[in-house]
This record gives C-alpha cells, sequence and structure tokens, in this order.
C-alpha cells in the first residue's frame, strides 16, 4: 500500500515536472571542464531565456571527461580548457560515428597561482612554483616568507587546468607525493582559503578577494596581461563541436554566442578575458 | 455404530470432501507433485542469484583487470611507491595507496575497538532495560547516517575547526578521516560484540559473581575472553567497514599519494584505495590501461574484503555453535 | 586495601563504559546539530524584499501588488544614496563614461549601415567619429586639467559640423558638455584615489541592492537582485563598513588582519554620508520579514543555481530507490522464504549463505565498478542500446548492493514469526505455499517492512554506487529511464566540494545536505516505531 502511494507520488511528480517546462524546441547537452564551467553556466541561463523552449544541461566534470563524452556521442558541445590531445582526436576521428572536432575559442584565461591572503609573498618565478611542486621547497621561509610548511595543492591529471600547468611551468616533471589532488577550480579556491599555507592554481575567473595572486616572473595577471599573452601561463577557452556546426543550428547560435556583445560580457562579468577588446 | 443408525441417516458429504485420502503418493497426484517441484526449483534459482551475482562480480572485475595484471607492471605495483598514471611514461604504484587506506583504518580501529567493546559491555550488562530501549535507537541512528553527510561534516566543519583551533597545517589528514571513519565503524562492532556478549550465559556469570568479582574483574576477565571469537568478528567488520568506506575518505583524508613523512605524522594527508579509484574513475577512457589499473585496484579491495569476510564468518560461526549448544 | 583497589577498578571501569556511550551521544549531536541548523536556514530565515520579488519573477508566486507597493516604497528610502552616489560620481568614475562613448560610437556605427549610406562616405565618417571618440576618451582618462578642457573643447567645436547633425553621435557632445562643467569643479589629481574605492563601493550596493538606477538590466539572474537573504545582506553591510587588509606588522611573519573603516577613504567627500545612512536604514531598505520556504523541497534550481530549491535532486533519489526496491524486494523476500521453508543442510545452501554474506561485506566502490563493467558495458550493448550511464544502470548496481540486507532483514522477521501460527495452519490443512502466504508473510509483515525502510534509507544514501553508473550532478529532471539524474546524495557531495556557487552561499550547501539527512532519519524513526510496536505485539516487551 505504502509502495503504491510513493508510486503514485512519484508518478505524479514526473508528469507535473514535465508540465512546468514547455514543449522543448531544442535540447544541448554540455560537459566538461570546470573552468570554463561558469561561462557555460551563465550562457544557458541568458540562453534560455533568450529562446524559452531551448533547455540546455551543464555538467561540470573535467575537460577529459568532457573530450571523452563528444567522442561517445553523450553530448554536443564539450567545454575544454585545454585542446584535444593527438589520443583523443584520432578517437573521434576514427570512432564508430567519425567526425572532426572543431574548436572554437571563447575566450582567454590564465592559470593564477594563488596564496592565502596572510602570506607576505607578492611574487615567484616560474622555477621556484615548479621547485614547489616537485617537492624542493618545502617551506615558505626558503622563499623569503614566514616559517610555516608549503601545502601545494593541484588539480587533478584530468583537468584540462592541471595540463596547462605542467605543461608550461612544470616541464613536463613529476609532482611531489605529498601535492593534494582536488577535482575542481573552487574546491582548489576553497583549499587555498581555508589554509594558512596552502599555495594552488586556478583560473583568473577563481581569483577573489579571499585569495591572493601572485606575480609569476614579473607579470601580474589581469586582462590586459594575459590577452596580450605576456602573462606566461595563458591559455585559450575552448568549445569542441562535432565537426562545424549547421548554420543557424541551435549548437551554432550557442558556438557564436560569444561574438555578441552580450556574450563577451557575460565572459567579462565572470573573470575571463573576452576575446575582442569590444 | 448403533447410533448411526438409519433413522437419522449422515447428511451427504460435500464434493471434493474425504472422497479421496488426505497423503497422496507422488504418481497419484503428479500435477500437485509437480507444481510443488516446480515452485521449489523456481525459489532455488531466485536464490540462487545472489551466487551468480557474486560470481559476475569477481568475473567482471578480473576481465577489466586482467590485462593490466597479467602484463609486467605487476611487481611495480605492489612495491612502487608513485602513482602517476597520466605521466609520460605512466607509473602505477600503489605502495602509498595501500598505505594510505592501512593509515585510516589502524587509526579507526585504535579509536573504535575500545570504545565499542565498552559500548557493547555497557548495553549487555551496565544498562538498565529502560536505557538500553534508548541507547539502541541512538546507534541505530549513529548508523543510518549517510557516509556523505559524515563527509560533508568532516570537510567543512571538523577539518577548519582543526586547522584554526588546533593549528594543524592541513585540515584534511589521515586523522581526520581516522576519527570520522571511526564513528562510523561503531555501530556494526557495538552490535557485534554486544550480540556475542548476550549470547554468554547467565550461568558464567553468576558464577564469577558467586566467587565475590566485582563486575569490572566478571567481565574483564571471564565474560569477555569467554565471546572474544564474537568480539574478534565484530572487529574484522569494523574494519571491513572501515576499508570499503569512499565518501569520507574522498572528501577529507587530503589526497595526497604517499607515505606520511615522518610515519608516524597523522596530519599528513594520504589517500586511500577507494577514494583513488573515486577519483579518478569518471575521467579515464574506458579500456585504457588507468582504467585497467582502476580496476586491478579495485580486484585487490575485493579479494581482501572477501578474505576478512570468510575469517569473520569463521568466528561467528563459532558464537552461533555456542548460542544454540 | 586490596579490596578498595578492585573496587576503584569497578567504578572506574563502569564510569568508562558510560563515558564511551556519553561520547557517542556527543558525537551524533554535534555532527547532526550544525548540518540541521544550518541546513534549517535555507527553509527558515528571514527573507527580504528582494527574495519576493525574485520569487515573483521567476515563479510567479506571492502578491503582485502587496510586492509593487513594497518595491516603490523600498526604492525610495534607497534614492538618497544613489543621488549621493550619482553627484559623486560623476567626476570621478570616468571608466563608465567611457563605455558609454563607446558604446554611442558603435551605435552610430550601425545607424550609418541601417541607412545604407555609400561605402566611401561611411568609411569617412567613421574615421572622424572615431577621432571625436578617442579625443573624449583621452579627456576622460587625462588628469591634466588643461589637456582635458583641451580635448573637450575640440569635441564641442565638432559640433558645428553638419554631417553630424540628428545622429547618435550628438550624445558624444553632451557628453563632452556635461563633463565640462564637472571637471571645472573638481580636484583631478585625486581621482584615481576615489575611482578604486569607489568602485568596491558600488560592487558592494550592487550585491545589497540589485542593479544601480540607470544600469542596463543584466542578463544573468545572478546579478538581477540583491540581497534575498537578511544574514547575506549583514554579511555585505560589514563589508560595506569594513575594508579588510592585510597587514605586515614584523618580517617574516605572515600578514595579519585589519579591517579599515571604509568612511576614512572618503573623508571630507560627500560620499561620506552613506555609510552612516545605509547601516541606520538598511532594515526599511530591504525589509526583512521571517518566511518559511517550504517550496525549496520541490523547486526546481535555474540556471546559475543561485536560487531555487532541491526539487530535482529529490526526484532523482526517490526514483532510483524506487526503481531498485522494485528490483531487490521481491528477489529478497523470495530468497528469505526459500533459505527458511525449503533449504536443507548440505553445501549448497552454505554456499548460498556465504555468498549472501560476500555480499553484504562488498565495498560500496566495488559496486560502482562492476555496474559500470557489466550493466554499463557488457549488458546495454546486448540490448543494442548506446553503453550510456544511466537510471537503469545506477538502480540495478543499487538493488544489488541492498538485496543482502532485504534478505537478512527478511529472514529474521520470518523466523521469528513464532512456529505456532505455522503448524496451526497447516494443521487445519493448508498447503505449505499457501500458509506460507497467508499465515507466515503477513506475521512476518512488519519485521519485513522494517527491513525494507532501513535498505530504502541505506540506498538513498549511498553515494560511491551511482557516482559512475548514471549519477550526476546539477541536472534537470529526467524524462526517460535512460538519461542520467540528479540525486541528494551526489549533490551533496559536488556542492560540499565543487561547486562555485555553494562556497559562497552556505545556506545552499547544508540545506541540500540537510534535506537527505532529514529524509532518511525519518525513514529511520519510521522503521524503530514499527519495530517497537511489533516487537510488544510478539514478544510481550
Amino acid at each position: 500500500m505504502k509502495k503504491l502511494m510513493l508510486v503514485c507520488i512519484v508518478t505524479t511528480l514526473i508528469l507535473g515536472t514535465n508540465a512546468w517546462s514547455a514543449q522543448p524546441s531544442g535540447r544541448l547537452q554540455l560537459q566538461g571542464s570546470t573552468t570554463v564551467g561558469p561561462i557555460g553556466d551563465a550562457f544557458a541561463e541568458a540562453f534560455m531565456k533568450m529562446y524559452p523552449g531551448v533547455s540546455i544541461t551543464v555538467s561540470k566534470t573535467g575537460s577529459g571527461d568532457g573530450a571523452a563524452s563528444l567522442v561517445d556521442g553523450r553530448c554536443d558541445i564539450a567545454m575544454m580548457s585545454r585542446f584535444m590531445k593527438p589520443k583523443e582526436y584520432k578517437q573521434a576521428v576514427e570512432g564508430n560515428n567519425g567526425f572532426l572536432p572543431v574548436a572554437h575559442v571563447i575566450a582567454m584565461d590564465g592559470v593564477c597561482v594563488i596564496v592565502h591572503p596572510s602570506n607576505p609573498i607578492k611574487e615567484l618565478t616560474s622555477e621556484q612554483v615548479r621547485n614547489i611542486y616537485t617537492g624542493k621547497l618545502k617551506n615558505w621561509s626558503d622563499l623569503g616568507g614566514p616559517d610555516s610548511t608549503i601545502v601545494p595543492i593541484s588539480r587533478d591529471t584530468s583537468s584540462g587546468t592541471y595540463e596547462t600547468f605542467e605543461k608550461l611551468v612544470m616541464n613536463k616533471q613529476k609532482m611531489a607525493g605529498n601535492v593534494e589532488y582536488v577535482n575542481s577550480n573552487p574546491q582548489a579556491h576553497a583549499r587555498v582559503k581555508f589554509t594558512k599555507g596552502a599555495v594552488g592554481y586556478v583560473g583568473l575567473g577563481f581569483v577573489d578577494n579571499k585569495v591572493k595572486a601572485l606575480k609569476i616572473d614579473g607579470v601580474m595577471p589581469n586582462q590586459v596581461t594575459i590577452s596580450s599573452g605576456k602573462y606566461p601561463v595563458s591559455r585559450p577557452l575552448f568549445l569542441f563541436t562535432k565537426n562545424y556546426p549547421k548554420l543557424g543550428s541551435l549548437v551554432h547560435e550557442f558556438c557564436t554566442f560569444y561574438l555578441k556583445e552580450k556574450g563577451q560580457e557575460i565572459i567579462e562579468s565572470k573573470g575571463f578575458v573576452p576575446v575582442t577588446n569590444y | 455404530m448403533t447410533l448411526l443408525s438409519t433413522n437419522n441417516p449422515v447428511p451427504k458429504a460435500k464434493a471434493a470432501e474425504f472422497t479421496r485420502p488426505l497423503l497422496l503418493t507422488p504418481s497419484e497426484d503428479w500435477k500437485g507433485y509437480l507444481s510443488n517441484a516446480a515452485g521449489r526449483i523456481f525459489l532455488f534459482m531466485v536464490t540462487f542469484l545472489s551466487v551468480i551475482a557474486v560470481l559476475l562480480i569477481f568475473i567482471f572485475i578480473i576481465r577489466e583487470a586482467t590485462e593490466f595484471l597479467t602484463g609486467n607492471n605487476l611487481k611495480e605495483f605492489f612495491t612502487s611507491v608513485g602513482w602517476y598514471p597520466t605521466h609520460d611514461p605512466p607509473e602505477f604504484g600503489i605502495l602509498a595507496i595501500m598505505a594510505g587506506t592501512g593509515y585510516v583504518t589502524i587509526v579507526a580501529l585504535i579509536i573504535a575497538v575500545p570504545l565499542g567493546i565498552l559500548a557493547a559491555v555497557y548495553l549487555s550488562d551496565i544498562a538498565p532495560f529502560k536505557l538500553r530501549q534508548v541507547v539502541k535507537p541512538i546507534i541505530e541512528i549513529l548508523a543510518a547516517i549517510p557516509s556523505v553527510a559524515y563527509g560533508f561534516f568532516a570537510v567543512l566543519v571538523f577539518s577548519p575547526w582543526l586547522e584554526v583551533n588546533l593549528d594543524f597545517i592541513k585540515g584534511t589528514n589521515a586523522l581526520n578521516a581516522g576519527i570520522i571513519l571511526a564513528l562510523m565503524a561503531l555501530p556494526t562492532i557495538i552490535s557485534v560484540a554486544e550480540d556475542s556478549l548476550s549470547a554468554v550465559g547467565r550461568e558464567i556469570r553468576e558464577a564469577a559473581y558467586g566467587l565475590g568479582s566485582t563486575r569490572a574483574e566478571t567481565l574483564i576477565k571471564v565474560v569477555i575472553p569467554e565471546a572474544h571469537s564474537g568480539i574478534i568478528a565484530a572487529v574484522i567488520l569494523g574494519m571491513m567497514r572501515a576499508i570499503g568506506e569512499t565518501m569520507v575518505v574522498l572528501m577529507a583524508a587530503g589526497m595526497s599519494s604517499q607515505i606520511p613523512s615522518p610515519w608516524w605524522d597523522l596530519a599528513d594527508g594520504v589517500r586511500p584505495m577507494t577514494a583513488t579509484i573515486a577519483q579518478e574513475m569518471g575521467e579515464t577512457p574506458k579500456g585504457s590501461l588507468h582504467y585497467q589499473a582502476l580496476f586491478a585496484i579495485g580486484f585487490f579491495l575485493l579479494v581482501f574484503t572477501f578474505g576478512l569476510n570468510m575469517l569473520s564468518e569463521h568466528f561467528l560461526a563459532r558464537v552461533r555453535k555456542r548460542k544454540r549448544g | 586495601m586490596r579490596l578498595l583497589i578492585r573496587q576503584l577498578w569497578d567504578k572506574f571501569f563502569t564510569g568508562s563504559a558510560v563515558v564511551s556511550i556519553l561520547l557517542m551521544v556527543l558525537a551524533l549531536v554535534l555532527i547532526l546539530g550544525p548540518m540541521l541548523v544550518r541546513g534549517g536556514s535555507a527553509v527558515f530565515f528571514r527573507g527580504t524584499v528582494e527574495f519576493r520579488k525574485m520569487q515573483l519573477a521567476l515563479y510567479n508566486r506571492g502578491d503582485v501588488d502587496e510586492i509593487t507597493t513594497e518595491s516603490a516604497e523600498v526604492e525610495k528610502s534607497r534614492q538618497v544614496i544613489f543621488d549621493t552616489l550619482n553627484h559623486f560620481r560623476r567626476g570621478i568614475e570616468t571608466e563608465h563614461l567611457i563605455k558609454r562613448a563607446r558604446k554611442f560610437y558603435r551605435d552610430y556605427g550601425d545607424q550609418l549601415r541601417q541607412q545604407n549610406t555609400p561605402s566611401e562616405q561611411y568609411t569617412l565618417l567613421r574615421s572622424q567619429a572615431k577621432k571625436i571618440r578617442n579625443k573624449l576618451c583621452d579627456a576622460y582618462e587625462s588628469e591634466n586639467k588643461n589637456q582635458v578642457l583641451e580635448n573637450l573643447d575640440f569635441v564641442i567645436q565638432q559640433q558645428d559640423n553638419s554631417d553630424f547633425k540628428g545622429t547618435l553621435l550628438e550624445e558624444l557632445f553632451v557628453l563632452a558638455q556635461k563633463y565640462k562643467k564637472v571637471v571645472q569643479s573638481i580636484d583631478l589629481t585625486r581621482r584615481e584615489q576615489y575611482a578604486q574605492s569607489l568602485n568596491e563601493v558600488q560592487e558592494i550596493l550592487r550585491q545589497l541592492f540589485g542593479p544601480l538606477p540607470g544600469e542596463p538590466t543584466p542578463s544573468l539572474a545572478l546579478f538581477q537582485y540583491g540581497a534575498t537573504r537578511w544574514d547575506l545582506a549583514q554579511k555585505y553591510l560589514h563589508r560595506l563598513l569594513w575594508k579588510e587588509e592585510w597587514i605586515q606588522i614584523a618580517p617574516d611573519k605572515p600578514l595579519v588582519r585589519r579591517e579599515l573603516e571604509r568612511k576614512t577613504l572618503f573623508a571630507g567627500t560627500e560620499l561620506e554620508s552613506i555609510f552612516d545612512e545605509v547601516q541606520n536604514n538598511l532594515p526599511v531598505m530591504l525589509q526583512p520579514h521571517p518566511t518559511f520556504y517550504w517550496q525549496y523541497f520541490i523547486d526546481d534550481h535555474p540556471p546559475g543555481y543561485y536560487f531555487g530549491g532541491v526539487g530535482p535532486e529529490i526526484i532523482g533519489t526517490l526514483l532510483i530507490t524506487l526503481i531498485s526496491m522494485l528490483v531487490a524486494i521481491p528477489l529478497g523476500i523470495i530468497s528469505a522464504a526459500y533459505l527458511i521453508e525449503c533449504a536443507g543442510e548440505n553445501i549448497i545452501v552454505r554456499v548460498i549463505r556465504t555468498c549472501i554474506n560476500t555480499l553484504a561485506g562488498v565495498p560500496s566502490i566495488v559496486f560502482g565498478l562492476f555496474g559500470l563493467a557489466f550493466f554499463v558495458l557488457y549488458v546495454l550493448p546486448r540490448f543494442h542500446m548506446a553503453s550510456k550511464e544511466c537510471i537503469l544502470t545506477a538502480s540495478l548496481t543499487l538493488a544489488l548492493l541492498v538485496l543482502p540486507v532485504i534478505i537478512r532483514a527478511s529472514e529474521e522477521a520470518i523466523r521469528s514469526v513464532p512456529r505456532t501460527y505455522k503448524e496451526a495452519s497447516l494443521a487445519l490443512g493448508a498447503g505449505r505455499f499457501r500458509t506460507f502466504v497467508t499465515v507466515t508473510l503477513p506475521a512476518a509483515a512488519p519485521g519485513i517492512l522494517t527491513g525494507i525502510i532501513l535498505s530504502v534509507s541505506r540506498a538513498a544514501g549511498e553515494t560511491a554506487p551511482i557516482l559512475f553508473t548514471g549519477a550526476v550532478a546539477f541536472a534537470e529532471v529526467p524524462r526517460s529511464l535512460l538519461q542520467q539524474t540528479p540525486a541528494l546524495s551526489i549533490g551533496s557531495y559536488v556542492i560540499a566540494t565543487s561547486d562555485n556557487v555553494g562556497m559562497n552561499l552556505p545556506h545552499k550547501q547544508y540545506g541540500m545536505v540537510m534535506t537527505l539527512i532529514v529524509l532518511i532519519l525519518c525513514l529511520n524513526i519510521f522503521a524503530i516505531w514499527i519495530r517497537s510496536r511489533t516487537s510488544k505485539k510478539l514478544h510481550g516487551y
């Protein structure tokens, strides 16, 4: 009896939610990087307001996962904060429904090294950052700071931010054993916010007044230095689609939204660097 | 017989009543026999499903892990400390990861076993009846709280508290995860231990009291040793719970694949096996070496917990034997 | 003497046993307390007028008239602040004016295009307009008063040019005139100092009150409303009044946090008064009332996730649990029936019991791995369906996890039915099957029900098996069984660790885990109650 009631309640709820949303005139599934995630969310919101019949889901699981699901056909657009690896590209082209992945650059981003605001250190060189993460430097006093242990925080290995960091800063060296791996940008930000001796790296859009971004090789990460390429750890943010989307289709509209002024405004409001100086 | 005279005839029997004997042989009632047998076979098949499930679990996990296990990476797997699956070339060494599981489990057991046995003793011997009715549900609620909620508490409430009040460098570490795992293993230990303590008959206790021992002496010197197999089973089950727990360690154990240095430094992050699988599984491409390595870790976990399970069954069988005889 | 020691030892032992129980109860309270209380603030809180406006706009809830009158009142009380701000801004905030100038230039270009001007004239006009715009922007940026006046005069002269009469470019001239008036009265050198602080103050005012009047409506819902909760408003107020700074008091030591009264940054200007104004009149400006937001449990979360509730997660959890129960309950009860009624003491039965115990002991993440390897990658392709994680695979994995619990609980329940029931029924002539179905099962029903409820609560709380077999965080309610679904457990995990929004809005984090805990506690308390009732019936205590 109780089960029957439960079944009825659940069925009504499901049918009810079907009634809430109008007949969808299109569904989009986005999956991928947690760095591009906020932009994807914001675009989805603005989009759904402009076209009320559209329903867009954004799933933030990491760049590697985004590429894999684009290849598997589980999503329409993959958000990635790095370019596709040759292996992923090959899988896409030679897979069951082979296609050529097309990259759309929607914003620029810089990987900023952040520390707790109570840390007096203001700048580091890439070499020093590398030594911190490979375990050669263990205490802040080696860098001119207070006497406390360094707690290095890194993104997990499927993350595009991790790849960028590894390529541009680590020079492919292995990270030390005591590096703590977290799964997303907000988590890295939270760890650095709470732990006094922590150092981590996040995208520019996640730097706020609760953490302090450091100058790397003398350059402070902000919109100007990133878009001009002066900041050493800059990178473009991508949306990958299967072949170039058909002109006028929902996917095409979404992927060219960043060219409109509204799109650029949204990108800037999320803290990233818009591609054009509109 | 004379009572049943023809003057008062016996009322005619209703159809199918007493027109056939009550017990039929299989050859006479083949339909009933067949349906009975079919029913039993059906029930047996359904019950056998659990055996099939266990077999399938083993088969499929081994299947995905075979390539990795039969390759020449096996020695490195068990002895190397470096877990760098996406490096070029990749390294798959789970020694540090196994040590991580070991650390959190040992911390959990150190806290949970004494507390658990004491609580079980309290419930079986010291508590008045009414109080037992109140405390048992509390323990059940402790057991019912989902692991995500414990993990939530560990990472958002306990970890900052450790950093702020006790000046820990890092709030998410082996100690944090160990304490929370102890709380999760406690209800298991308490219920099994209490069961086995109650199974020790009244005679033994009364004999000890009769000889003049205090309650503590009875319990420590007589009852607990008598119930030792049940208590060992309880500890093993608690250990299984701590080893198999995923979400708490994923959030609160610090996720650094290292053996803390120095080895007694519990305030350093560790990465247990379950957390490694949970963190990396969602993102690995299916079929790759990394994927197989994760399944190999899962297989190792499965075999280890299976072994522990068999061990605890052995001890529990002893308890059951005592209960019956 | 030895007696004393023994008695002390006895007391100590008893005391430590009591202490252990107390520790456990304390731990329970410490764990559940903060989470339930903070989570409760997602449902019971003091909501401001912004909250009511948001509810009206997004969900059509609330009395339109009431809200409109309230909004009007509130705007009136805020107007004082905005006027002071605007007046001060005009001299300082030139970035905003630069943006406007650029926008007018762009719109002028659009206008020319729409009028289909021939391309030569188009380029000529546009380059001239660009020159004017650049001069105006230079005027805004420079701090040298003479240079500023020079640039402005150049722009104003262009007004006489007939090409630009009646076009959008006239706006630029209007701007130039206004700025000239302002510039003649203020000190340009302090401007850089004020601009930075002014920006911060404006940002906080936007967080408190929503977009400032005159600004275009932002496209994201997050920026469209001010502080929707009174506790958030208090936090923003504190940030407005006090500026956080990290100062070095000794070399080689970490910086120390100090708070600086923001008022002192604007000492001597007109902006100083708004700080006291806001502090004293915030209740009037925001109108907080106690709110009971029970719709939290059924609301969808709009993209951006700043507003809304956990409706989809609850539905997802119920779906997954329901389907796994549908599979596991019949299998479990039938297995328990076989084990008690028909099974002998041979080796096959021993193997079956061992396997059931093994299933009970497998770690939950290994179940997840099995679900992935078997259901997703092996079974689905057999049925010619795409190897996608979905509700079906997640529920089947959970069913396997829950099966041993149901079997054990049913076994115990059936075993505890007194033999007299069964023997009486058999004596009356009922067959074994009929006895079981009509007599034993109903008598064991409360116990079986308890087991079912406990396994429902276990299934609802499990995260590891569904982590990569079918659950995602922050998706919409699924429409078919072959889609992925959100769930409370995985939502709690993601919002506790990886969600940007959750980090800034703790009530959202704690709200989700509170919902999960409340759901499971209700189920468990229900089960305990049933058990205590039937225990009295069957055993007398």
